[in-house]
């Protein structure tokens, strides 16, 4: 199924990788090799994570997309979950998740600029 | 066209939680359900057809229009034959999984949705029924 596709784009320092609307749990699943991979490959510094297609998030994706920005942390990157729409962040809020410092922005437009701000291309302490 | 207000799917692989989740999305709408309601009643059911498919192996799922004086809803009905939950109360509270999970599936299914009733029999399986009300 062509709309099952991960889209993954390298825009200078970022990669910006789009999740289809419905995934199944090989795709989700799938997604976390395929960053990680393609973090390493391109080099990147930054990850873009557009899930505004996405309609349904339960707990297996919700947590899914946790552990991936935490894997690309330890590989020495920045993650910023963009668009994610008001009913599944209404959702995901009651099911009881939390993304905890996961960041997140209204779109991808917001998610470059805040990747920008936070990564200075020099080797320093968080906070 | 005869449109059906009930409908059932056979959760036998992975594929078919999509297959839930598709088939539940367009009962909601067409019963009249609101983007976030639909969004809820399509995550808990993701939910319940994934603890069926872990833990039973396999399950179905079967929905229906429901009607109630003033309300019309959806009703979900998860039915397995796996090995059934021995500790109900335990099973509800949120971070209780035996299979490493989060424990968040059933506890947040009870919120997101407006009833929730749990049989199950150890060894003989588990049928979880929910429902979502709306106003006509
Ligand atoms: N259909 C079922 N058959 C047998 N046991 C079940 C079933 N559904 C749930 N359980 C039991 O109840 C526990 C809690 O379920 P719940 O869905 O809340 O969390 P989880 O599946 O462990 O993790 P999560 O859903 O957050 O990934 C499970 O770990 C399992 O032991
Ligand atoms: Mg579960």
């Amino acid at each position: 199924m062509a709309n099952e596709r991960i889209s993954v784009i390298k825009v200078r320092e970022t990669l910006m990788v789009t999740m289809p609307a419905d995934p199944d749990d090989s795709t989700i699943t799938a997604l976390q090799e395929e960053v990680l991979q393609a973090m390493a490959r391109y080099e990147a510094s930054g990850l873009i994570l557009d899930i505004s297609a996405v309609e349904t998030m339960d707990s297996f994706f919700a947590r899914t997309v946790v552990e991936t920005t935490r894997m690309v942390e330890l590989m020495g990157g920045k993650t910023v979950i963009a668009g994610m729409r008001p009913s599944v962040a209404i959702t995901a809020t009651q099911l009881g998740f939390t993304f905890g410092n996961t960041k997140t922005a209204l779109d991808v437009d917001y998610a470059l600029d805040l990747l920008g701000d936070r990564h200075p291309r020099r080797p320093g302490h968080g906070r | 066209m005869v449109v059906e207000s009930y409908g059932e799917v056979d959760i036998l692989d992975e594929s078919h939680i999509v297959t839930v989740r598709k088939t539940i999305r367009e009962a909601a709408s067409r019963i009249g359900f609101g983007v976030t309601d639909v969004t809820r009643i399509v995550t808990a059911g993701s939910e319940l057809a994934r603890n069926a498919f872990h833990y039973a192996g396999r399950g179905v799922m079967r929905w229906q229009e429901v009607e109630n004086g003033q309300s019309i809803g959806i009703e979900l009905v998860f039915e397995d034959h796996g090995p059934g939950i021995a500790n109900l109360e335990q099973a509800l509270e949120p971070g209780y999984s035996t299979s490493g999970g989060l424990g968040m599936g059933l506890p947040g299914t009870k919120r997101l949705m407006d009833e929730m009733d749990i049989r199950s029999r150890v060894g003989e399986g588990t049928t979880v029924t929910v429902r979502k009300w709306r106003r006509k």
